[in-house]
């Protein structure tokens, strides 16, 4: 049976409300704010801690339950990059403004041995378009979602099964984290969006201080649906980390699609001020799409005119999956280290090898083939070419790689609470393969204990056949974050 | 006559020898090592097995107030912080794990990873809001007597054994009567005081048959600016078991 849509929005909408009114409760019932800490009474009256006085029944209900509510509203000015990736903004169509309000409740039940959590939000955001065809459009949107929930049973201290949709994440570096073979975007570059969860089973053991273990399946991809042409496949993991006095190690051993990768992330706090820290993996052949000289499919598969033999002699490549069976191992390896000055602020610099990513004769070709793949969507050969470029442009946006070269760096500087109010967020990253970079600012002021004034900004440099100058000249939003 | 004097005059110091033995045997100092006194001290300001306790924080620092309220899991070198308030900053998280640091909050995908130098707020260290282990954590190398508000006290000087220790020295006055820390103060590794510290302890807590007097209070001063001052309030302390996987990064972020 096929539910209409508008019913299930309804339902979410109806679900959402009475978690957000679930939310509400236990923060009137237990209103706890910083003027409470300053009360002399609860502060200077003797507490038996050998003998704490009998909660009553509400009283542990109430201490089971945890809410909190978040509601951001933001606006995001961005300028499309015209690059042969993004014609004219006629293939990704990026709306040139736009101006959000999302509601984000947290919900959280703990009991001895069982925790429940359910975060659903409710975003509505308004765009407009000022460039390529769309120019001029306007849209209103609204999205009711369950971005993240999870079940968790404790059957002892040192046991946990849980299941459900989840942003996975872990590993000491800020670029990207190569370990983890679910998520390509670890969430430090824009920390005022979420990264949509993904459906995950989960159990960990923790058999000592030191020593932690997890078996993962990642078993839907949940809200996390990329543009990959390819289609879902489940992820086994096993986890093993090691926590020692002045330093850590993780070592993950993954299987999808047959293909196993072995990563791994590690640190060491040298000093007081200084950290060092390493991230990678390793995998047995190549997933990713790659720039092969080979049309033989696209002329087995498209009709035999001139028109379209023209096409595809110019064409003359295509993007595959080329090196599936390949037996050679690739590294992704990142090496970093960070240091806190006297003044509180931090440094830290990352320089990451992708040894998956394309070599200049690689991305020549890849370039060549994304030129034509525009030219083609932009009309000049007509229908037939046009989807083709349609859906090799789609390949080029979505290669499979989290980055496309192999030699990055990454430069950051990070402060809290500048003059008690301001904390800060500058990051330079590098490509140093075909020169382009990526500025990118965070900046936050608290007003107050609820309000929090935001800012992000990102800032691409290079032409339009390089990777950071592919898609967005610059992106800047602004916001205003409540929290109950 | 001559006689029956001398007798009542040696009966007479005999007295007062036992006496004064027994005054002296009665006092604590004498019947304790200074390093017995520290780790007395410590029960009065932490738990060996672990302890859970609401901190209320409230700094003022080159003029401007702040004001924090946290809960926190404690340890031996083991620490989980929990804000609670103000709003904007509840759910942030600081796990220290010996020397390893990692900082979480609500909205950030993953914790990042933090040095020991990164200080929670105020002229607070890290170590200042979790289970104090200072008979473990420093060697005493010097002691000397000494009052706080005319309350006799020793003052030990202490030296940090490790790198794990917050304060590479320490001068900690400990009442002799009461057993327990009344004011220290903190110096750099070039020997330069930079803050200072009193202690009250208006809660208590029972240490196997017997109830004894527990931190309430820790007021920290600043010695280059005496205006800067973090006032911290433990309440709420529960002397408890604490499993490891209260402060394992996997279980960090909910």
């Amino acid at each position: 049976m096929i539910i209409p849509t508008y019913i299930k929005k309804l339902f979410s909408i109806m679900i959402f409300l009475f978690i957000a009114v679930l939310v509400w409760w236990p923060q009137i019932a237990g209103a706890d704010d910083a003027g409470d800490a300053k009360s002399p009474d609860l502060q200077q009256r003797k507490i038996d801690a050998a003998e704490p006085s009998d909660p009553s029944c509400i009283e542990k209900i109430k201490g089971c339950f945890f809410g909190d509510l978040r509601i951001l509203t933001y606006g995001v000015v961005q300028k499309y990059a015209n690059s042969s990736q993004n014609p004219h903004n006629d293939f990704i169509q990026f709306p040139h403004y736009s101006a959000n309000l999302e509601f984000r409740p947290d919900l959280r039940l703990e009991l001895n041995y069982l925790e429940l959590s359910v975060k659903p939000r409710a975003k509505f955001d308004f765009q407009i378009w000022q460039e390529g065809e769309r120019d001029g459009e306007t849209k209103w949107r609204d999205d009711w979602y369950v971005n993240e929930w999870r079940v968790r049973l404790k059957p002892v201290d040192a046991f946990f099964v849980s299941y459900g949709r989840e942003n996975l994440q872990w590993g000491p570096s800020f670029l990207f984290s190569p370990s983890n073979p679910f998520f390509s975007d670890n969430g430090r570059s824009n920390p005022y969006l979420e990264v949509a969860g993904m459906d995950f089973g989960r159990l960990v053991l923790i058999p000592n201080d030191s020593w932690t273990m997890s078996a993962m399946v990642n078993t839907d991809e949940g809200r996390n649906k990329g543009l990959g042409l390819e289609p879902f496949e489940t992820t086994f993991a096993f986890k093993i980390d090691y926590m020692g006095a002045q330093n850590y190690a993780s070592v993950i051993l993954s299987r999808k699609d047959d293909t196993g990768a072995l990563g791994f992330f590690g640190g060491w706090t040298v000093s007081d001020s200084f950290l060092l820290y390493t991230e990678g993996n390793f995998t047995k052949g190549k997933k990713a799409l790659y720039p092969v000289n080979d049309v033989s499919l696209l002329r087995a598969i498209l009709p035999n005119t001139p028109a379209i033999n023209n096409f595809i002699s110019l064409l003359g490549a295509t993007l595959k999956r080329l090196y599936p069976d390949d037996s050679n191992i690739y590294p992704v390896l990142l090496f970093g280290g960070s240091y806190t000055l006297e003044s509180a602020g931090t440094i830290s610099l990352e320089y990451t090898y992708n040894g998956l990513g394309y070599s200049s004769e690689e991305a020549d070709r890849f370039y060549r083939i994304r030129r034509i793949a525009a030219r083609a969507f932009d009309f000049d050969f007509g229908g037939i070419p046009k989807l083709v470029g349609q859906y090799l442009l789609l390949q080029s946006a979505n290669s499979g790689l989290k980055f496309l070269r192999k030699n990055y760096t990454m430069l950051q500087y990070h402060q809290s609470d500048i003059k008690k109010m301001l904390d800060l967020t500058l990051r330079w990253t590098q490509n140093w393969d075909d020169g382009s970079a990526q500025f990118l600012g965070i900046v936050s002021y608290p007003m107050g204990n609820h309000w929090e004034l935001f800012s992000t900004g990102a800032f691409n440099a290079g032409n339009g056949e390089t990777e950071f100058g592919a898609f967005l000249d610059y992106q800047v939003m602004l916001g205003l974050k409540f929290t109950l | 006559m001559n006689k029956q004097f001398k007798k009542r005059c040696i009966i007479a110091l005999g007295f007062l020898f036992i006496f004064c033995l027994g005054v002296s045997v009665s006092a604590v100092d004498a019947q304790m090592s200074s390093r017995e006194m520290l780790q007395k001290a410590d029960e009065a300001r932490g738990n060996a097995e672990g302890i859970q306790w609401d901190i209320s924080m409230d700094s003022i620092e080159r003029g401007r107030e702040e004001n924090r309220k946290l809960r926190v899991i404690a340890r031996g070198y083991n620490c989980l912080v929990d804000t609670l308030t103000p709003a904007n900053l509840k759910g942030q998280k600081l796990l220290m794990k010996d020397r390893n640091m990692w900082f979480a909050k609500p909205g950030l995908s993953k914790p990042v990873p933090i040095s020991p130098r990164q200080k929670l707020m105020g002229n607070a260290a890290n170590g200042d809001i979790a289970s104090t282990n200072y008979g473990d954590d420093y060697k005493i190398i010097h002691t000397e007597d000494g009052k706080v508000k005319n309350e006799s006290c020793v003052i030990l000087e202490l030296q940090a054994v490790d790198n794990r220790a917050t304060y590479d020295r320490v001068k900690y006055w400990v009442s002799k009567e009461r057993l327990v820390g009344l004011k220290a103060e903190f110096y750099t590794v070039s020997g330069k005081m930079f803050k200072s510290a009193t202690f009250e302890y208006s809660n208590n807590v029972k240490v196997g048959e017997k109830r004894r007097e527990f931190i309430s209070k820790m007021i920290i001063t600043s010695a280059i600016i005496k205006e800067d001052v973090t006032t911290i309030h433990y309440s709420k302390p529960v002397l408890k078991k604490v499993s490891d996987a209260a402060f394992n990064i996997n279980t960090l972020t909910r």
